[in-house]
């Protein structure tokens, strides 16, 4: 389609933590600067600069992009921030695609960050202003409720149940016992997942990702340059994304049919034909643990309710036939929104490389999908990397 | 860099070693009021809220063309994007397509009972309500059972003109 093949060629992160210290401009300069150093670049060395932050409302800081823009290395250069709540850590990755892409920039400095703590007493109170301001706010709305909602239908389609869900939040947790920058690592059981408080009905404390600040940045170069930074670049094969309705009450809320038009507009771009045979790696946006089966299926990794057969038999594990959220996940290295849905696309990055450390998916992974979900439940957004 | 674990948000202690800025208690405290909004009903909304005001009754917008019936009624519809003026009522006997039961409020306090917070959706309606569900226990709270919305004998043109929806 007339575009020019973009690769990853550095990535860097900071950790991810319930409280940081640093402002949200400068976990943005630190995951920056690590990016562009693991690749050896400067700031000069950048076109352009394409930044994701999510609700204004965490930090009370409207037009946070403008704010974060220095910190992100935004200083006199075409700068963009792109939005769609939790979808955004992943669409950014796919807006920083077309801006290099198009040909009109040769390098892009795509960063996230999120810094949820400011927002008190907690952020989750922040959504309120997310709703109708006239059918839904003045019931008070907790987030919870839409997610309980969703899971709920979830099972009752299917016949699933929050046991066989559960899984997900000890693979992952479990799988972030691997990864340096996490937040809750932990081994946990079935059990205490069932054990733990009960939030909003089945929607149970450990079902549910932390809170978190942190920030993801990812360079990104035009091949002809990707070619003189590194050997090793991961190409960016597909992107993808799509908005359904923002009435909950006009979604099909047991299937997530706007991340299947996202997907496959990001597999028609890469050729992939059969996602669930040809993808060696996905990284689904687990922000509950059975957001992660939800979108699974979304993304076509397998059938309509198939997904907890799959976690269930093991084919979902770091060393299954296709490990789902290796890194640990928004479970288990933490949900600082659009950073971890950027952290998703770091993680392939790292996987498909062969630098994933005590992480790394056996096998020479070749293939990799990343998505994130969220604004009012009704965004997906999809990248498709390779080498 | 140090980094604080936790796994319960009760546990939660402030940043470590900053000073922090309460920019919105500040605010909120000022002797002017802060900053608000005043929003407005819109025209579907007006429609909306002064039938449940007036008349106790739920209504629909129609879309000939797509035969659909949006609730909240709509003046436009987001398929065919045509302008909607085919204005109906909903019959009201509605269904739980979905719920929760909520044990949390807001900033995460438990709450002493929990409320049943439920989706509620009428037949051959594209849409639904959200609201409380009540005059029936946690327990007993199924998918697909019949629902109605109860109202408020003094009613103002809001969503809380409806108390609850209880099951029929
Ligand atoms: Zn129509």
């Amino acid at each position: 389609m007339g575009m020019r093949k973009v690769a990853i060629v550095g990535a860097g992160m900071t950790k991810f933590m319930r409280r940081a210290h640093e402002t949200g401009k400068e976990l943005s300069w630190q995951a920056a600067k690590i990016a562009l150093d693991s690749c050896e670049l400067t700031l000069d060395d950048i076109g352009c600069v394409v930044m994701g932050t999510a609700p204004d409302a965490f930090d009370n800081i409207h037009m946070k992009g403008d704010y974060l823009g220095d910190g992100a290395g935004a200083w006199r250069k075409p700068y963009i921030r792109g939005f769609v709540g939790g979808g955004t850590g992943v669409f950014v990755a796919d807006q920083a695609w077309y801006h290099v892409a198009s040909g009109l920039f040769d390098t892009c400095l795509v960063v996230a960050e999120e810094k949820m703590s400011s927002a008190m007493p907690h952020p989750q109170g922040n959504f309120i202003t997310c709703w109708d301001m006239f059918t839904e706010s003045p019931l008070g709305p907790s987030l919870l409720w839409f997610f309980a909602w969703e899971m709920n239908r979830y099972m009752h389609a299917h016949g699933i149940t929050e046991r066989e869900i559960a899984m997900v939040s000890v693979k992952n947790k479990k799988n972030a016992m691997d990864h340096p920058a996490a937040q809750l690592p932990a081994e946990i059981t079935v059990e205490d997942v069932l054990n733990s408080e009960v939030m909003a009905w089945p929607v149970k404390r450990l079902d549910v990702s932390p809170t978190s600040d942190g920030a993801v940045a990812l360079v990104y170069a035009a091949e002809h340059v990707a070619k003189r930074i590194t050997d090793k670049p991961v190409w960016i094969e597909g992107v993808g994304w799509c908005l359904d309705t923002i009435y909950v009450g006009q979604r099909d809320l047991y299937y997530p049919k706007y991340v299947e038009y996202a997907a496959r507009q990001a597999y028609d771009m890469a050729g992939i034909k059969e996602p669930s045979k040809e993808i060696d790696i996905a990284e689904p946006y687990d922000p509950f643990d059975y957001k992660e089966l939800h979108n699974a299926e979304g993304l076509l990794l397998c059938g309509k309710g198939e997904a907890p057969k799959l976690l269930a038999d093991g084919v979902t594990q770091r060393t299954g036939r296709q490990p789902w959220c290796p890194s640990g996940g928004a479970l288990g290295v933490g949900n600082a929104i659009a950073a971890t849905g950027l952290m998703k696309v770091a993680e392939l990055f790292w996987q498909l490389r062969g630098e994933a450390g005590k992480r790394q998916v056996p096998g020479r992974p070749k293939k990799g999908v990343a998505q994130a979900w969220g604004d009012e439940m009704q965004v997906g957004s999809v990248i498709v990397l390779g080498v | 860099m140090p980094v604080e674990k936790v796994t319960q948000v009760s546990q939660t202690k402030p940043w470590y070693g900053a000073l922090s800025s309460k920019y919105g208690e500040a605010l909120l405290k000022t002797p002017e009021p802060g900053l608000y909004g005043q929003y407005t009903y819109g025209i579907a909304g007006e429609r909306f809220f002064r039938e449940i005001k007036d008349n106790a009754k739920i209504t629909g917008a129609k879309c000939q063309k797509c035969n659909l019936i949006y609730v909240p009624p709509r003046i436009y519809c987001e398929r065919c994007f045509e302008g909607l003026e085919e204005w109906c009522e909903i019959e009201n006997k509605g269904e739980i397509h979905t719920y929760t039961i909520g044990w949390v409020d807001l900033d995460g306090s438990r709450l002493e009972e929990p409320v049943i917070l439920a989706l509620v959706k009428f037949d051959g309606v594209y849409g639904g309500i959200v609201h409380k569900v009540e005059e029936i226990s946690a327990d007993n709270v199924k998918i697909g059972m019949k629902v109605s919305a109860v109202f408020k004998e003094k009613r103002e043109g809001s969503i809380l003109d409806i108390k609850y929806f209880k099951p029929i």
